[in-house]
């Protein structure tokens, strides 16, 4: 499949993210209207136990989608050139330091973090436009897979880390859209784009 | 302990002079006085901003930390004009300041409404010369680089207090909320460093350090 038919087909690339092993809940990443309503952290009950099986969970969701995208800048690098080339080779070794950080806390927490997939079907990468679109879409259900995994997390040091990576996806995200000639900053509040 | 900011020209700057700011600024953040102890002694209006990451930091509840982001929005929003109207920038630039202002008054409104939902009170609204509470040094700015330069510390101290600030949260829409803020607060910093051609994305974990 082309990357134009990918981008706009919603089933495709929920379909793409699932069988890519990412399990990530859609939707709540649009709060904003509803900002501050009583909505509690529902780790707040558990005890520290079914709490760090929890973070575990949430932290191997997370991990699946740094490792994809590790492989997407590795499988596009082909495509780049220049500029747009050393940003992909930079992006590609944060990605892997996300990845090694969320695999320690994975282990911290007395769990077992998930490996890579031996392949992914990504879609047909034919051209430098067509890396950094994918790369953005990537980069955004990311953003929007953590947003929506942060008040889950148990652990206040892992919610900032996890709020630390996000904040890179979006300077992520900044460099590729201005690469495409695109608006770098469009909103106020950067929410991604769920799976 | 006189502290002052290091401005860097466009292009070259002294890599030995920020490690040494840095370090310091480290040191400051680690013994709780955070960014810039004289800031304290100079009785800044608004006291939550002694520190703006000691604010943060220190802040018992989400209604605490709600108002010293306000307080640090509105900040941004302020310095931000002072950008626009320093005659200093060129078109595009001050296309790209005014979106900023535009941006942190968003976030500023947004939180304001959280407060109130929460039952809390608005902050006072700060000054001009609140500014220096955070990053000082706003009236001696001399081009569109220092301009970019100073944007920077200011967006920096912001995404480092949200950054904080996630330890403490316990609302879980606030706690996204300031994610979503400071992921912007982090693209606002990807332009301002591309500006001045400093890397644009320096750290896999944009913690507000550097």
């Amino acid at each position: 499949m082309d990357v134009d038919s990918f981008l706009r087909d919603p089933l495709s690339r929920r379909r793409f993210f699932r069988m890519s092993g990412v399990s990530v809940a859609g939707g709540s990443a649009v709060f904003l209207a509803a900002c501050g309503d009583d909505t509690k952290s529902p780790t707040a009950s558990l005890g520290p136990d079914e709490s760090d099986e929890a973070d575990v969970e949430i932290l191997n969701s997370a991990l699946d989608l740094e490792l994809m995208a590790v492989a997407a800048y590795k499988a596009g690098a082909a495509k780049l050139t220049g500029s747009a080339l050393r940003a992909g080779k930079l992006f590609l070794e944060q990605e892997q330091e996300h990845a090694d950080g969320l695999a320690s806390a994975i282990k911290d927490a007395g769990g077992k973090p998930n490996r890579a997939k031996a392949a992914y079907d990504f879609p047909e990468l034919s051209s430098q436009t067509d890396v950094l679109r994918f790369a953005v879409d990537l980069e955004n259900t990311a953003i929007a897979a953590y947003i929506d995994a942060l008040p889950k997390l148990g652990k206040g040091d892992l919610r900032a880390t996890a709020a630390a990576i996000v904040a890179n996806e979006a300077e992520h995200v900044a460099v590729l859209l201005g690469a495409l000639g695109e608006q770098q900053v469009p909103d106020a509040f950067v929410v991604g784009k769920a799976a | 302990m006189a502290r002052e900011r290091i401005l860097i020209a466009d292009g070259d700057a002294d890599t030995a002079q920020i490690a040494e700011y840095e370090h310091d600024r480290r040191e400051l953040i680690r013994r709780g006085l955070g960014l810039g102890g004289a800031v304290v002694a100079a009785a800044s209006s608004i006291p939550l901003l002694l520190s703006v990451r000691n604010a943060f930091a220190a802040s018992s509840g989400d209604v605490e930390i709600l108002q010293s982001a306000i307080t640090l929005e509105g900040i941004a929003v302020l310095a931000y004009g002072v950008a626009i109207n320093s005659g200093l920038l060129s078109g595009d630039f001050t296309k790209v300041a005014r979106r900023f202002r535009d941006h942190e008054q968003e976030h500023a409104d947004a939180l304001t409404t959280a407060l109130t939902d929460l039952g809390g009170t608005p902050p006072a609204k700060p000054e001009i010369k609140d500014i220096d509470g955070v990053v000082k040094g706003i009236g001696t700015l001399k081009s569109q680089g220092d301009v970019a330069n100073f944007a920077i510390e200011l967006e920096m101290a912001a995404v480092a207090a949200y950054y904080e600030a996630h330890r403490k949260l316990t609302d879980a829409k606030l706690l996204q909320a300031g994610a979503s803020i400071m992921a912007n607060e982090a693209q606002h910093l990807v332009v301002l460093r591309q500006t001045v051609k400093r890397a644009a994305v320096p750290n896999a974990f944009e913690t507000g350090e550097q």
